[in-house]
């Protein structure tokens, strides 16, 4: 895009909505006997992302199993949904500055 | 486009519970059934999930590393109960054997309203996380604005 920051930029806003999926897969099966929950090692993943390898999915440890074999726990979903989206707003706002900042600067430059 | 796809999660989500909560309300309707097509009482039936691929149009034709198959919700099974009917003495009732006693359906009343509140409540996840993501699609497209 404009510069290698908001590149990046676009690029956390493209894990964040993979993530995204994963979370509302994890809520949607919170009744599915056998289901496991599943994540992505999202500081890890931004890293490799950046050096231009695809995230992969991994299953968290240490969440309770219940009898059905399903490990997915609410409020843990519930808590990565927000904080997505709050994550996702906050860099989709930074980005808009950039666009912003760039507008404007042609618009000067017009005089 | 991975956002688009998580709404299809969700939404099949939503409908797997809908169609729990269906069979939840005909078990609570059928409580006292004592005659159905397969004869001797109503069984009590509850929804087997499973996680299955959501089926988006594009996802075909733009699979992603993370199209990982299984993701959405599925009903797997309709399972039926194989609880022994509970007898009552009813001599009068058309449907008494010989001595007498009526095969009702074994139903519990709180099961039914525990799993019904189960249900509502993971529907009420699903619309949750459908509309967070909604909220990241029109973030999104606010970029193109500026």
């Amino acid at each position: 895009m404009f510069d290698p920051l908001t590149g990046r930029m676009a690029q956390y806003l493209d894990l964040l909505a993979d993530r995204q999926k994963l979370v509302a897969a994890n809520i949607a099966n919170a009744d599915t006997p056998g289901y496991k929950t599943k994540d992505i090692d999202f500081h890890f993943e931004f890293q490799s992302l950046l050096d231009g390898a695809a995230p992969h999915v991994i299953e968290p440890e240490g969440l309770k199993t219940k009898n059905d074999g399903n490990n997915v726990d609410v409020d843990r979903e519930m808590r990565l949904l927000s904080e997505n989206s709050m994550r996702f707003n906050l860099v989709s706002q930074l980005v808009k500055g950039d666009a912003r900042d760039i507008r404007l600067a042609i618009k000067d430059a017009r005089g | 486009m991975s956002l688009f796809q998580s709404l299809s999660v969700s939404a099949s989500g939503m409908s797997a519970q809908r169609f729990r909560t269906e069979l939840l309300a005909q078990n609570i309707a059928n409580s006292e059934t004592t005659r159905t097509e397969e004869g001797g009482p109503y069984r009590r039936q509850d929804a087997v999930f499973q996680s299955a691929g959501v089926s988006s149009p594009f996802s075909s034709a733009f699979q992603s590393s993370l199209d990982a198959p299984n993701t959405g919700v599925a009903i797997s099974e309709v399972q039926i109960d194989d609880k022994d009917p509970i007898l009552r003495y009813m001599p009068g009732h058309p449907d008494a054997d010989q001595k007498g006693y009526v095969a009702f359906p074994n139903f519990n009343p709180i099961e039914e309203m525990v799993d019904m509140t189960n249900a509502s409540r993971s529907f009420g996840a699903n619309v949750t996380a459908m509309n967070a993501v909604k909220d990241m699609i029109s973030k999104s497209i606010d970029l193109l604005r500026g």
